[in-house]
């Protein structure tokens, strides 16, 4: 192993990590079934925007357009079709956004850096205040979304969804279009010139990205019951899981979730005991994170010369 | 046609304000590479640096502008001295996040500082208006439009004629070269940063005339900013006025003809379009 995998022991781990959460409805339900939730919901985000921005280097600030898809798509299902089941909605969710990922994808991913990261913000804000406009989504006021009688199905969805997502990851990696997707964020030039077709590949890595945080989306608007535009393109679900990528590891199989473990744990600690001024918390764990963990908790595992090492690796960006 | 009179002049006197937005973000970007997420929350700074200074000491809002852009400049030079210089040369999604994450939390003070309720300003001049022919100009954004275009002009004169302005300006086309013939880099990226913050304190404070005031109205300021740019073109003086008027006429049309809850939707395309069309704006060059 190894190679664009990453860490070998860490993928281990996190894979233990991962079978661990499949039992938490059996053993506690309520809270801490909806916390686990939280913990798979973010890591499937985080290992959507992976794919693009990690592998392919394509930053995207608006990843969260898929999820709203997604939650949409399942919200549409119960309002005009009487469906409620997760995968039915989760295969239409997926559908659709990848539809909407390849068309958008073609003109978008023709630019770069910061454009395309600003562009794919407008596009999720743009998509929010249309669908804000159209009644048949129930426009502002949103939709009712009936959930199962069997609640913890909802557990189990996400977690194959977030299960399916990390073994896509992986393979991913182990794969030629692993190879291409790197090849692209190392030197875009380059890689045309040695024969991989970009805009292809681009969109293809778009497309997956689209798919999980779809899938994420779908689970979510049937647990939560209802769904309106500020809930279903909610900055939270937007920035966190870029946050959570960067904290486990741009760039890595396990890093999304390692991520997305540390940073709700982080979160729902600082939202039970200072509710008043968590988001002020947040934000100083971001910057803290950025500052000094600028390449993840995993490449700090692969630093090379002990602690010097990684006190050199502190200031590697610097001025 | 009268109304299309009236909207041409709301969107010009509007677009003055967004020029001023627009500058400070279009110099941190073009001059460093960094997208400042952070931008919103210096506007919202100068916007309640402007309103403390009319609810206790009654300072007309014109004369607290100065003051504004003094306090947010050294804030933004400390800033960027001490904590984004730290991170410069990461991918740019380090720098973004950073901005993001500062962004956050000088939201998050305010809110503890002064609630979460909307506040506002109201001078004696507030209500009067003057009419030409059928269009109407409220005074305040007339003044408003004059001291955006004294704050472009001086700044245009501040990089093409200053000594530091020309080191800000060889820094932005090579940075080593720069570095060779003595420019101080750390201290200058400081310099421009703290410009960029306290135009956006400056251009809080002309806000704070004409909108209401809570801890997070600079956030879409952010992207208001980024559309201008990225129409005008990035890292001039121009290309910031040019974009934040074409900016504000634009949105003032799509209130009126497209529908008042999709005037940024209308916004968001024609800046899609923009970039894939003419990615370097109407005045950038081609080398951009």
């Amino acid at each position: 192993m190894g190679g664009l995998s990453g860490n070998a022991t860490a993928l281990r781990v996190t894979v233990a990590i991962l079978i661990l959460l499949a039992f938490v409805p059996l053993l506690h339900s309520g809270y801490d079934e909806n916390l686990g939730r939280s913990v798979l919901m973010f890591a499937t985000l985080s290992f959507g925007w992976n794919i693009l921005g990690g592998y392919t280097g394509y930053v995207s600030f608006g990843n969260v357009v898929f999820f709203g898809i997604g939650t949409y798509t399942s919200a549409a299902l119960w309002q005009h079709w009487h469906q409620q089941s997760i995968p039915l909605a989760i295969g239409c969710a997926v559908v659709v956004a990848v539809a909407f990922a390849i068309v958008l994808g073609i003109p978008i991913l023709r630019l770069r850096g910061h454009y395309f990261a600003i562009a794919t913000l407008g596009i999720a804000l743009a998509t929010e205040e249309i669908v804000a406009n159209i009644d048949w989504l129930g426009a502002g006021s949103g939709q009712a979304v009936r959930p199962l009688e069997a609640f913890s199905s909802y557990y189990f969805a996400m977690w194959a969804v977030c299960a399916a997502s990390m073994l896509v990851t992986y393979l991913i990696t182990r794969s030629k279009l692993g190879y291409a997707f790197v090849a692209i964020r190392e030197n875009e030039e380059a890689a045309a010139v040695l024969g991989v077709d970009a805009t292809r590949y681009k969109v293809i890595a778009w497309a997956i990205s689209a798919a999980m945080a779809a899938a994420a989306g779908a689970v979510f608007a049937g647990a939560n019951g209802f769904i309106d535009p500020p809930t279903a393109f909610a900055t939270d679900d937007n920035v966190f899981p870029i946050v959570m990528a960067l904290l486990g590891g741009v760039g890595t199989v396990a890093g999304p979730l390692i991520g997305a473990l540390i940073l709700t744990a982080i979160n729902e600690t600082l939202w039970s005991h200072f509710p008043q001024i968590h988001t002020l918390f947040f934000g100083a764990v971001i910057v803290l994170v950025v500052l000094f963990l600028p390449r993840g908790l995993l490449w700090l595992m692969n630093t090379r010369g002990g602690w010097r090492g990684v006190v050199a690796a502190f200031g590697a960006y610097r001025l | 046609m009268e109304l299309f009179a009236q909207d041409l002049v709301n969107g010009i006197l509007a677009g003055g304000i967004f020029a001023v937005v627009a500058l400070g973000f279009s110099l941190v970007w073009g001059i460093m590479n960094i997208i400042n997420l952070a931008h919103g929350a210096y506007i919202m700074m100068g916007a309640y640096t402007s309103y403390v200074l009319f609810s206790t000491w009654h300072l007309d809002p014109f004369l607290s502008l100065p003051l504004a852009f003094g306090l947010l400049y050294f804030f933004g030079y400390g800033v960027q001295r001490f904590v984004i210089n730290y991170v410069v040369r990461a991918p740019l999604l380090t720098p973004f996040l950073l901005t993001f994450g500062l962004s956050l939390l000088i939201v998050n003070v305010a809110l503890f500082i002064f609630h979460g309720d909307t506040k506002g300003i109201t001078t004696q001049y507030s209500g009067s208006n003057i009419s030409i022919g059928t269009v109407t100009i409220a005074w305040t954004k007339l003044w408003t439009l004059v001291v955006a275009l004294i704050i472009t002009t001086g700044m245009q004169a501040f990089l093409t004629a200053s000594r530091t302005g020309r080191a800000i300006r060889a820094m932005a086309l090579d940075i080593d070269a720069a570095q060779l013939a003595g420019v101080r880099v750390s201290h200058l990226y400081a310099v421009v940063y703290g410009l960029g913050a306290g135009l956006a304190g400056a251009a809080g404070v002309l806000i704070s005339l004409s909108y209401s005031l809570q801890p997070s109205m600079g956030d879409p300021f952010v992207i208001t900013a980024f559309v201008c740019c990225v129409l005008g073109g990035l890292g001039t003086v121009q290309g910031a006025l040019v974009g934040g008027l074409l900016y504000g006429v634009l949105e003032a049309f799509g209130s009126q003809y497209v529908g008042t809850g999709l005037q940024d939707a209308v916004a968001l395309v024609v800046l899609l379009l923009v970039l894939i069309i003419r990615p370097r704006g109407i005045l950038g060059k081609a080398t951009a």
